[in-house]
């Protein structure tokens, strides 16, 4: 591959630039100060500097260009060609040729230049010779843009080039467009070439790598060709007849068995004999692609007929193939591979460099030349251990098993399980049974555990342990059975029934909200049930009549004041109190004093506790150390601080 | 079944310090134990290993050579030496000291229990001793160039190791003389002096520690110490080595 890396050329400046650059380094690398009472030798040695100095910066940088550009005549053919066909070998060469020109005449100017300057007999004048020498290599090389700016555009093509290796074994893909060869370099490598369903969408080479019997494959896919004289081909299927033509390869001709790259058989038959010049002496294939849609043997009679050609020459595979659905393709590169390999080793055996490794890879057999019988002398039982070795390795193999059944083969898991019998050893056993993970159950002694059972169950039955006592009922105990049935199946329903009024929602009575005491008036139930017919008469101390005080009215309550205010505002002010009466939050949840009290208690506690153990003054004591903490307010702020440190 | 050995620290070149036949094995006098240790546990269940020197010398692998039949030791061997070898060794072996030029018998020949190949310019009468002695059939050869067959070569009788620039041609025709199949290669990570590195029976080989499995691989297969015969490499990967080496 380091053979042709045309990746490291150095850019190719413009003309404007060139100059810049060269005028720039001579200002750089030269001495600038210069006094006219100098010595006149100084000041000569001066300007001599500056104008050798900018024709060896020119000199070098156009050496460089013309050393690193490939030679078309040092190159291999193939690239010598592949660049005439993209860049024009005489432009090419022309430009080349052009630059050295250029070399040329700038030497010749400083060399001019540099003998006028011995003679210059003042700063003054010494100044104007270097001004005019150093303008007149800028104009050379000024002159020199259109083939600078070729030269850049050629030698960025140049770094994309693919790296074909034209010495190596390669595989050339060709064929009318359309035909499926880009298709097919995608199935074997990986070269991810583009492809459309329409014509030339392959516009240069494409080159992939694949493997086979452990060698690396140059794969090549070239752009279609059509079917017309040389002189008529553009530069797209130039680069194919290029390929073609050059490189020691194995060539695929693609055909499109269905037509549908819009060309038929005749004509593809027709390129083919009329490229046929460039496959000879060369391993040739012939592919017919897209099986999918039609196979040979579909094909109509006359059109088998124009394939015949094909069919009768003996040299000429005909592989079908179907890049849509992988039929044939690892057929295709097989035989490919194995036909270039045999051509390639074939050519190789004639030369002489192949004799110091034949050797290594003979095995030289003997000639019998007399019936004299030469055995190994083996002591008896290494030779015995030798056959048992031997034979342990006929035994029959799994793979074997598979070749013997072919696609009815399924790999037993189950046969050598050797401790079950025959007819249970291939039962399924599910991995879970109601929940239970089978595996946690397994017991190894399982069956003789199961034995031993069965044994103590026999004992029991043949002692009588199972025998059901017959027990007589009288009537009344039969009628309490039934009662009792009756009974615990309205239980049951009452339960289900609870359960099931459970889940509706009632509402829930807020804490905060006042008991709705009118609706629970003694006289109220009174009423009510006198109104169901109850006979309420005798119902003065009644248990219903000893109601709870409240919980809000704790202790006595407070004596009244005694005011002069009219009956009117005194309603009002018992209507507002009442309103506005709600229990502190003190008191909420609060049953009686007793219990207010302890509460009290515990809060205090509580308090007491937490102002001791943190040493602090009481209960409102809340005093922080430390208001601004050194580590979090030192330093300098940066960007983006302000929040974070 | 091949084994690997060291005989010192960083000493590969067991075949100069040990001789290993059919029927008895002979290691170096001195060095360390664990070489001897590892003959002595593949071999001595089967045959005798007897550590000795010859003429005063651990080079026991470069100054004599035998098979199953005899053993040959060079003139210069001390009589105390070849008393205790004949004593060691079983009755059925010959023990012979032969008066030659070319000393280092171990290098200028190389024989398995029914052929050898010697050195060119070998006495007449020694071949005729090996002959009689070994009870082999001797044939004058020089191997890739070399005159130094016992160097370049290891054989057993059902295959042999050869220096690795030996033609195809030459491999051919000393395939047909010594009526065994034969194959180049190396040992000791690319020795091509193949005698130094590796000794071998028919069902034992021991070689360098430095050598590789691949080695090892061809070694195996070629003296088929294998337990079964796996085709050569060179049927299936022939085209592709080819391809990839030139």
């Amino acid at each position: 591959m380091s053979l042709y890396n045309f990746k490291k050329i150095a850019v190719v400046p413009t003309a404007k630039d060139f100059i810049d650059i060269i005028l720039s380094k001579t200002q750089r690398k030269t001495p600038t100060v210069v006094h006219k009472q100098y010595k006149i030798t100084r000041i000569r040695n001066f300007y001599t500097r500056k104008v050798k100095f900018s024709q060896q910066s020119f000199h070098d940088r156009l050496t460089q260009i013309l050393t690193e550009f490939p030679k078309l005549d040092e190159v291999h053919p193939f690239y010598a060609d592949l660049m005439n066909v993209l860049y024009d070998k005489d432009h090419y060469k022309l430009a080349l040729g052009q630059l050295n020109t250029a070399r040329h005449l700038i030497d010749n100017v400083a060399k001019d230049y540099v003998r006028l300057l011995k003679y210059g007999d003042s700063l003054y004048r010494c100044k104007q010779l270097k001004r005019a020498a150093l303008g007149r290599m800028a104009t050379i090389m000024k002159r020199q843009g259109s083939n600078l700016a070729y030269l850049e555009q050629v030698r960025q093509h140049l770094a994309r080039l693919p790296s074909i290796d034209p010495y190596t074994r390669t595989i050339i893909i060709c064929g009318f467009p359309n035909v499926g060869k880009s298709s097919f370099i995608n199935k074997i490598t990986r070269a991810d070439v583009e492809v459309q369903p329409y014509a030339f969408t392959t516009k240069s080479l494409y080159v992939g790598h694949t493997d086979f019997k452990y060698l690396r494959w140059q794969v090549i896919d070239t752009p279609g060709i059509l079917d017309h004289p040389l002189e008529d081909r553009n530069v797209i299927e130039m680069q194919a007849i290029t390929a073609l033509a050059h490189l020691r390869s194995c060539i695929l001709y693609f055909m499109d068995l269905s037509e549908q790259c819009g060309h038929n058989l005749e004509e593809q038959v027709k390129l083919f004999e009329s490229i046929k010049p460039l496959f000879s002496n060369k391993p040739l294939i012939v592919v017919a692609n897209k099986t999918d849609i039609v196979t040979l043997n579909e094909l109509p009679k006359e059109k088998r007929e124009i394939l015949k050609v094909f069919e009768d020459d003996p040299d000429l595979p005909v592989i079908e193939m179907s890049t849509v659905s992988d039929h044939g393709v690892m057929e295709v590169k097989t035989e490919a591979c194995e036909k270039l390999l045999s051509f390639r080793v074939d050519q190789k055996m004639r030369t002489k460099k192949v004799d110091g490794i034949l050797n290594r890879l003979h095995v030289a057999l003997p000639k019998p030349r007399d019936n004299k019988e030469r055995p190994p002398v083996i002591p008896p039982n290494i030779l015995a251990k030798k056959q048992k070795l031997a034979e342990k390795q006929k035994r029959k193999l799994e793979r074997d098993i598979e070749v013997e059944m072919g696609d009815d083969y399924v790999l037993d898991l189950k046969k050598s399980y050797a401790d079950i019998p025959e007819e249970e050893r291939w039962d399924v056993i599910p991995e879970f049974w109601e929940g239970h993970n089978i595996a946690d159950y397994i017991d190894p002694e399982i069956f003789a555990k199961l034995e031993e059972l069965e044994k103590e169950e026999e004992i029991r039955e043949s002692t009588g342990m199972y025998v059901v006592p017959k027990i007589e009922l009288d009537q009344t105990m039969k009628e309490i059975r039934e009662l009792a049935l009756q009974i615990r199946h309205k239980k049951v329903i009452l339960k289900d029934e609870a359960r099931v009024n459970k889940q509706n929602k009632k509402p829930v009575m807020p804490r905060t909200a006042g008991a709705k005491v009118k609706d629970r008036l003694v006289s109220k139930l009174r009423k009510d049930m006198e109104n169901l017919g109850v006979d309420m008469s005798n119902t003065k101390s009644a248990h219903f009549t000893k109601t709870k005080q409240t919980s809000r009215v704790m202790g006595t309550p407070a004596k009244k004041f005694r005011m002069d205010v009219s009956k009117e505002t005194q309603e009002k002010m018992r209507n507002k109190l009442r309103a506005i009466v709600k229990p502190s939050r003190n008191d909420m949840g609060v049953k009686d004093v007793v219990m207010k009290k302890k509460l009290a208690r515990i809060a205090h506690r509580a308090i007491a506790k937490k102002v001791t153990k943190y040493g602090l003054k009481g209960e409102a004591d809340r005093f922080i150390g430390t208001k601004m903490p050194k580590h979090l307010y030192s330093g300098k702020r940066g960007s983006g601080k302000t929040d974070r440190r | 079944m091949a084994r690997i050995t060291n005989y010192q620290y960083k000493i590969n070149d067991i075949g100069v310090f040990s001789k290993l036949t059919n029927s008895y094995a002979l290691v170096a006098d001195g060095g360390s134990t664990s070489f001897y240790r590892a003959f002595e546990n593949e071999l001595s269940k089967r045959i005798p290993v007897i550590h000795t020197s010859i003429a005063g010398c651990r080079i026991i692998g470069t100054l004599c050579v035998g098979n199953k039949n005899g053993l040959l030791v060079p003139n210069s061997t001390y009589d105390t030496e070849l008393q205790h070898i004949k004593s060691a060794l079983p009755d059925s072996v010959e023990v012979k000291r032969v008066e030659e030029k070319l000393s280092a018998l171990g290098n200028v020949i190389v024989c398995n229990d029914y052929m050898a190949l010697v050195h060119p310019d070998l006495d007449r009468e020694t071949e005729e001793i090996i002959a009689d002695t070994l009870k082999v059939e001797v044939f004058r050869q020089t191997i890739a160039g070399s005159v130094l067959v016992g160097t370049c070569s290891v054989l057993n009788n059902q295959g042999g190791l050869f220096h690795p620039k030996t033609s195809v041609v030459d491999l051919e025709e000393l395939s047909s003389l010594l009526q065994i199949p034969l194959t180049v290669g190396t040992v000791n990570r690319g020795n091509r002096l193949i005698g130094t590195g590796l000794v071998v029976n028919d069902w034992r080989a021991f070689s360098g520690r430095n050598s590789e499995w691949k080695e090892i691989d061809v070694i195996k297969s070629t003296f088929k110490l294998n337990e079964s015969h796996s085709p050569t490499a060179s049927d299936s990967l022939r085209a592709r080595l080819i391809e990839s080496l030139t």
